[in-house]
């Protein structure tokens, strides 16, 4: 799986699929942990996959399962949901210029989650362009797919599978984060994006610690951006 | 669940799928109007910029362990030299995930 090159795939589909099993380390316990809390909070088995299904947005769907277990008002709930998830906005414009003439697109944007958009955003401009939407049909669907078979699984055995295998959702997470390491590795190409993306790193990692993870990727995204401009000023004045 | 429950979950499916939907229509019209031959100067600056940045974000929030505790943060470290390592020397995508896996996985399981 070079990174680098654009080839040709013979199953762009299959290859998306491939990609994307690093994504289940992280989705699949977490999606555990959201059907054990779900079935908790007195929802069903099936109105927890119904959220997984048609909201598909991790944080958000804790978010709305515990304020709906705590008596808010639904407006509130509903608000909330979409104010957590806004920082999607900025992923389909920026994979925009790497997708083809075909009406399937933006539905398939259902899918592109935080972790499918990092993962599209790198790959998509490696391959040639007739296999971009298989390939990207095959990454999103397993993202998908695995988002909701881990909220059954858990809603019908969380209990019993943390019970049984404390460690591995403490373990299989990690394949997340380096997923992303590997993906933003290559970026790191000047001392500009270093110090840009190094402090969007360290903001979102301290807000994260201190309880602020909503916040922590639009905040931490913007940190970066402020120093990507200040560091181009820093360099104009003494270049004068 | 209540229909009125039923109509909240609704309401956050539509406005989440909109909020990744509508903007892709905003930039294909963009980009269709635009007359650079290349896709990438129809692209404004800043959001050019923000997308790598957000995956930075994201990989910030991501490095935070389950269990936050010495051993954790220890595994994380080790974990992500490990990725970088294998990354460092092969420059693909599995192996070094499968690396940094098993290295967290590996003082978790020691340490813990």
């Amino acid at each position: 799986m070079s990174q680098q090159a654009t080839r040709s795939l013979p199953r762009p589909w299959l290859a998306g699929l491939r990609e994307a099993i690093p994504l289940l380390g992280g989705y699949v316990p977490v999606a555990i942990s959201f059907g054990l809390i779900a079935v908790q909070a007195g929802f069903s088995t099936w109105e927890a996959l119904a959220i997984s299904t048609l909201v598909y947005a991790g944080a958000s769907q804790f978010l709305f399962v515990g304020m709906i277990a705590a008596g808010s008002p639904l407006w509130l709930v509903v608000v909330m949901t979409l104010l957590i998830n806004v920082r999607h906005v900025v992923y389909a414009p920026n994979i925009a210029p790497w997708l083809t003439a075909s009406r399937a697109w933006p539905w398939l944007m259902h899918g592109l989650t935080d972790q499918v958009f990092a993962l599209a955003h790198t790959r998509l401009p490696q391959l040639p362009a007739s296999q971009r939407l298989g390939w990207f049909t095959g990454a999103a669907l397993l993202a998908w797919f695995s988002w909701i078979g881990g909220t059954a699984l858990g809603a019908v055995a969380g209990e019993e599978l943390t019970r049984r295998w404390p460690l591995l959702g403490e373990i299989m997470p990690f394949a997340l984060p380096a997923l992303f390491l590997v993906l933003l590795a290559p970026r790191f190409t000047d001392r500009r994006w270093s110090v840009a993306l190094g402090s969007s790193i360290a903001i979102a990692l301290l807000l994260t610690v201190n309880g602020l993870s909503n916040a922590a990727i639009p905040l931490g995204a913007a940190c970066g951006a402020l120093c990507f401009y200040l560091v181009k000023l820093d360099s104009t004045t003494r270049g004068r | 669940m209540s229909t009125a429950l039923w109509l909240a979950v609704l309401a956050s499916a539509l406005g989440t799928l909109l909020m990744r939907m509508l903007p892709l229509l905003w930039m294909q019209r963009r980009l269709d109007r635009s007359d650079s031959d290349d896709d990438l100067d129809a692209m404004p600056q800043w959001l050019g910029i923000l997308g790598p940045l957000m995956i930075a974000a994201v990989l910030g929030t991501s490095l935070v362990p389950t269990t936050v505790d010495a051993t954790s943060w220890l595994a994380t470290a080790i974990g992500v030299l490990a990725t970088l390592a294998v990354w460092w020397r092969l420059r693909s995508l599995g192996w070094p995930i499968a690396a940094g896996v098993a290295a967290y996985g590996a003082v978790v399981t020691l340490l813990g």
